[in-house]
């Protein structure tokens, strides 16, 4: 396949997938909401907020390892709707949630969406800014940052949403230790085995991306959430498609 | 109006951005090299470079969010805060011992002696750290763990050259595991991934998502 060939199959395939995106967003403006399955973690999530402020400890939230300048940068946003969610039930309920990253770029971007939760109250958005923790940009030096606040500070539940490696177990590792209510999610493989053994519920791989839609009911998330559906059926009748002709051929 | 005004304004820098990266990465693989290839190409290269730029400032904002919050902690004395005097301690320290930069003669001594070590002691923990948790891990509630136990237990007897005293067949299912049901597993998973990854990249790029505004 020559470059042209990929270069006009990739712009296609964008063009359906907006087209899609914006055909199903328009269904779900129009009130017909799409079937969404189960996942257990963001029922339990939802329930998180209330949980530490009942126990009057803190709720960690781990944005990860990832940039928003990379190849991590949909990880990264992918925390960040976790924290557009848990950022409103701060701005009612006026307790914070503890917030690391190891991006500067993250935390920039951590500091709008918990602005923009305390829009028209600047004294509750100055006092949610000293939430937020930049810990370090080396893996190892976040890990062991990210160790210290569920060993020491008073933590009742770590949500960790984002890029993550090895590093993961070390913290999920800690917070199994402490028994505390722990969620953990990422889209890298290599990383999901240590998410499943330590974490109490998972979210795994693409489920990291369906925040904004399960948390928060967005008509663009929801959108976009069916029209991933609608391509990942076309790719697996290209992929029958491919056995078939290379079987009778 | 004047807030509206600069939703509108990012908005449109936005879109109008990542338009021309995303054609700067179909012109490159393109490998067109006419006039209009090399000005995106030239237009994408400069966008790219402001966000390194960006990026750069972003760490000093770091560093000054990192001093705020662990002065804060000595200043109220919460628990812990002895930790976070050592941690400004370094901090300072490795500023004015390595202010020649990371190439001069201190700084490859705090990387080479402090921090490597330092990363390689925490990383060394991880062995201990997968010993526990696959104790945890290892116990069977429902089909699903005990699907998870069995393919483990097959795997790590594979690994190992005594399986074949037990059973010849060991090392044979256990490269069936990995290479059939797992690999198909991961694929699957990297395939929703993609489509998920391209859904929000799309989203941003469109101005449906818009996580830099208000």
């Amino acid at each position: 396949m020559t470059p042209e060939f990929l270069v006009r199959a990739a712009i296609v395939i964008l063009v359906v997938f907006v087209a899609a995106i914006y055909i199903f967003t328009l269904r779900v403006r129009s009130g017909r909401m799409p079937l969404l399955r189960r996942i257990r973690a963001f029922d339990v999530l939802q329930g998180l907020p209330g949980r530490a402020i009942e126990a009057g400890r803190d709720l960690h939230l781990s944005l990860g390892v990832g940039s928003l300048v990379n190849e991590t940068t949909a990880d990264s946003l992918a925390g960040l709707a976790v924290l557009d969610y848990l950022a409103e039930q701060a701005a009612a309920t006026g307790v914070s949630p503890t917030i690391s990253m190891a991006d500067p770029t993250v935390m920039l971007f951590a500091q709008n969406t918990l602005r923009a939760a305390h829009t028209g109250d600047s004294d509750r958005a100055e006092e949610a800014y000293r939430h937020i923790r930049w810990i370090a940009p080396q893996p190892a030096a976040y890990a062991a940052g990210v160790m210290n606040i569920l060993n020491i500070d008073q933590v009742e539940a770590n949500v960790m949403v984002g890029s993550f490696g090895d590093e993961y177990l070390l913290m999920g590792e800690t917070a199994a230790r402490q028994d505390m209510a722990h969620i953990g999610g990422t889209s890298n493989p290599n990383t999901l085995p240590f998410i499943y053994a330590s974490a109490q519920e998972t979210l795994l791989g693409e489920e990291i991306y369906a925040a904004g839609a399960y948390l928060q009911k967005r008509p663009a998330h929801l959108g976009s959430l069916a029209a991933q559906d609608l391509m990942r059926w076309l790719v697996a009748l290209f992929v029958l498609a491919g056995i078939v002709i290379a079987s009778v051929s | 109006m004047i807030l509206r005004s600069g939703r509108v304004l990012a908005t449109v820098v936005a879109i109008v951005v990542g338009l021309f990266v995303l054609a700067d990465v179909f012109v490159t693989a393109w490998g067109a090299s006419n006039g209009l290839a090399q000005a995106i190409n030239g237009v994408g290269y400069f966008l790219v470079s402001w966000a390194a730029i960006i990026t750069a400032f972003a760490l000093f904002l770091g560093f000054a969010n990192v001093v705020s919050v662990h002065w804060s902690r000595i200043r109220t004395q919460k628990s812990g805060a002895v930790y976070s005097l050592v941690l400004l301690i370094s901090l300072f320290g490795t500023l004015a011992f390595g202010i020649g930069g990371p190439l001069s003669a201190n700084g490859q001594f705090i990387f080479n002696y402090i921090l490597q070590p330092l990363e390689a002691t925490l990383f060394a923990l991880l062995a201990l750290f997968i010993a526990t948790a696959a104790f945890r891990a290892f116990r069977v509630r429902n089909m699903e763990t005990f699907f998870f136990v069995l393919f483990a237990l097959i795997v790590l007897l594979g690994q190992v050259p005594v399986s074949i005293y037990l059973w010849p067949e060991f090392p044979v299912i256990k490269d069936w595991i990995l290479n059939v049901p797992t690999l198909a597993g991961v694929r699957g998973i990297l395939l929703g991934v993609a489509l998920g990854v391209i859904a929000t990249g799309l989203r941003v790029l469109v101005g449906a998502d818009r996580p830099y505004t208000d």
